[in-house]
């Protein structure tokens, strides 16, 4: 495996994940960027900055680190790591959009490296509960590290997995809430639920950190602390919808929508310039 | 190949049996032999289930009145190598957590086993919340699901042992008490259904608990009962192709009978086939009306208002011979 990035290298691939997407979104005219890019530093630290056990050679080794995406609209992202890793190639990466073709807009079993048959919200909480209950009976260490949207945590099935995680004290759980504030349709000003979220939390026996999602030194600093922990974590790290591309940030137009003309122009100039700077 | 005969001393042992003990002490010793199953419940009990949590506390799992979860945590153990068996009653463990089964064991073909007890109108005084008369039509929606209703002590016995090698998703809906065993010869339940009479000009296709109670009926109606053909369907999905050669084909009316909606079940699962296909076999189907019963009695009460009862099922046979 390859030694950990740096903060600015973790940085400039995190721009490269994000331009990837754009093209791809741009070729097939369609893809998730705004929740793909609230999530994507994420992501990237996970998988570039040796938090998570895997090895792109093996993705079904049993000792490895599970992880689960329950906002699976964000796999553009995730396509570009695994293409980044070799587990998929670059023809098949650009079958993403195309009928018939390996990638669709959730993620699926049938790609390497993809644990779970994403599409419907609130399951993946209590699915990584599971897997870390197998890790306790078998005694091994591998983990279970999901990514959850905020909206996603309206479904009562999430709570249901933080009552019994908490309960049963599932430390190889640990939860990442992509707190970007926005749903399909809507700005999330729900304070009154996410004000008092860690709390929340914490009150089920959990630990919770809060961080800025796109600040790498609190995402690693959470991440690390997290794998000591003797609880379940959940991790909220706050972040921004269309993160890295000014004219998306925040909009809830940037869900579901693809750049053209001048927008575009824009969005890849912003995502190639810093990275080669 | 030649079935072994059932020796009449194992034939008074599983007739001595309660059709859970007889599953879940099978469950038992499977889970003895093999450190990777699993055995999760959403706070129901059994009696035989003791043992099994005294003996094998670190297989065993009471996770609480949480169906959704109970199937999430099921599908999180079986991606991590475990073969899982989760257990409540039969229509809160498949229909509060209907998109839990079919997006996170179906999708997957997980090795899970979704176990429900409550048949039909088994719990015959706790309303239509608890009547398992939907579970069976609401799983077989799901394509990847296999369904099992067994009906006495040996096809549970069987069963558990078929989906433990099987290691796919699976339904089984089971009964409490005990019945008759319907076969004279051992079985690996592989087949889906048993012929218990060879199928005839009239010939009945029974499900679960109503195939104990025919048999019962068919016994009482004398030389009658013995031209009237008897088959006990205890795999509803997916059902062997030969079964339209073997049952209908040779039936000038089939009759079905389930403790279940009649709409969705063995009824539609018969009458499906019989559309497709080339034979003018009659179709008469028995089972619970398309309705919720928000009604309070006893089993057998439930029975009869829906004209499954011993003495209904007799009248319906004698004039379907004429």
């Amino acid at each position: 495996m390859n030694p950990p990035l740096s903060i600015t290298d973790l940085e400039d691939k995190a721009r490269w994940v994000r331009l990837q997407s754009l093209e791809a979104t741009v070729r097939a005219g369609k893809g998730h960027l705004g929740g793909t890019y609230s999530c994507t530093d994420l992501l990237v630290a996970l998988y570039y900055a040796d938090i998570l056990n895997l090895d792109p050679a093996d993705p079904d080794d049993s000792a490895r680190d599970r992880f689960l995406i329950g906002k699976g609209h964000a796999c553009l992202a995730l396509y570009s790591i695994f293409k980044d890793k070799g587990m998929i190639s670059q023809a098949v990466f650009e079958e993403f959009g195309v009928s018939g073709g390996a990638l669709g807009g959730q993620l699926d079993t049938s790609t390497p490296g993809v644990e779970y048959n994403t599409g419907s919200l609130g399951h993946v909480l209590g699915i990584g509960a599971g897997i870390a209950l197998a890790a306790r009976m078998d005694k091994a260490a591998f983990k279970a590290f999901v990514v959850l949207g905020d909206a996603e945590c309206y479904e009562g099935s999430i709570w249901e997995a933080i009552v019994f995680a908490g309960d049963q004290q599932l430390s190889g759980l640990v939860g990442i809430i992509d707190r970007n504030r926005l749903s399909v349709t809507d700005t999330l000003d729900d304070d009154t639920f996410f004000n008092e979220f860690p709390n929340k939390v914490r009150s089920f026996g959990w630990d919770c950190i809060e961080i800025n999602g796109h600040n790498f030194d609190e995402i690693l600093a959470a991440f690390e602390s997290a794998k000591q922990s003797s609880k379940p974590v959940m991790i909220l790290a706050n972040t921004i919808k269309g993160k890295g591309v000014s004219f998306m940030e925040g909009g809830v137009k940037w869900h579901h929508s693809v750049p053209s003309g001048k927008e575009l122009d824009i969005a890849r100039s912003e995502l190639s310039s810093s990275a080669a700077s | 190949m030649t079935a072994q005969t059932i020796t009449s001393q194992r034939r008074d042992e599983l007739a001595a049996m309660d059709m859970r003990d007889a599953f879940f002490d099978e469950i038992y010793r499977i889970a003895r032999d093999d450190s990777s199953v699993v055995f999760l419940t959403d706070d129901m009990d059994a009696f035989s289930l003791r043992r099994f949590k005294k003996d094998m506390p670190d297989q065993f799992l009471n996770i609480g009145v949480a169906e959704q979860n109970l199937i999430n945590l099921s599908a999180g153990l079986a991606m991590s190598g475990k073969q899982v068996f989760a257990y409540g009653i039969a229509p809160f463990v498949t229909m509060r957590c209907f998109e839990q089964i079919k997006v996170n064991i179906c999708s997957m073909r997980l090795p899970v086993t979704i176990v429900g007890v409550g048949a039909g109108f088994s719990f015959e005084f706790d309303g239509p919340t608890h009547h398992g008369i939907h579970d069976v039509p609401i799983m077989r929606a799901i394509p990847e699901m296999n369904i099992y209703n067994p009906s006495d002590a040996a096809s549970a016995e069987g069963i558990a042992k078929r989906v433990h090698v099987a290691g796919e998703p699976a339904y089984v809906r089971i009964d409490k008490g005990t019945f008759p065993v319907l076969m004279s010869t051992e079985d690996d339940f592989s087949s889906g259904y048993r012929i218990i009479n060879p199928p005839g000009d009239v010939t009945v296709v029974a499900t679960g608990y109503m195939s104990s109670r025919i048999a019962g009926v068919l016994s009482k109606l004398g030389s009658d009962g013995e031209d009237i053909g008897l088959v006990d369907l205890y795999r509803l999905k997916p059902l062997d192709q030969k079964f339209v050669a073997d049952v209908i084909e040779p039936s000038k009316t089939v009759i079905t009978l389930e403790e279940s909606s009649i709409s969705g079940g063995i009824g539609t699962i018969v009458a499906e086939l019989i559309a497709e296909g080339d034979s003018h076999t009659k179709l008469i189907r028995l089972g619970a009306e398309d309705r919720q019963f928000i009604q309070y009695g006893t089993r057998e009460w439930f029975h009869s208002i829906n004209g499954i009862d011993d003495e209904s099922l007799a009248k319906t046979l004698r004039q379907a011979l004429k």
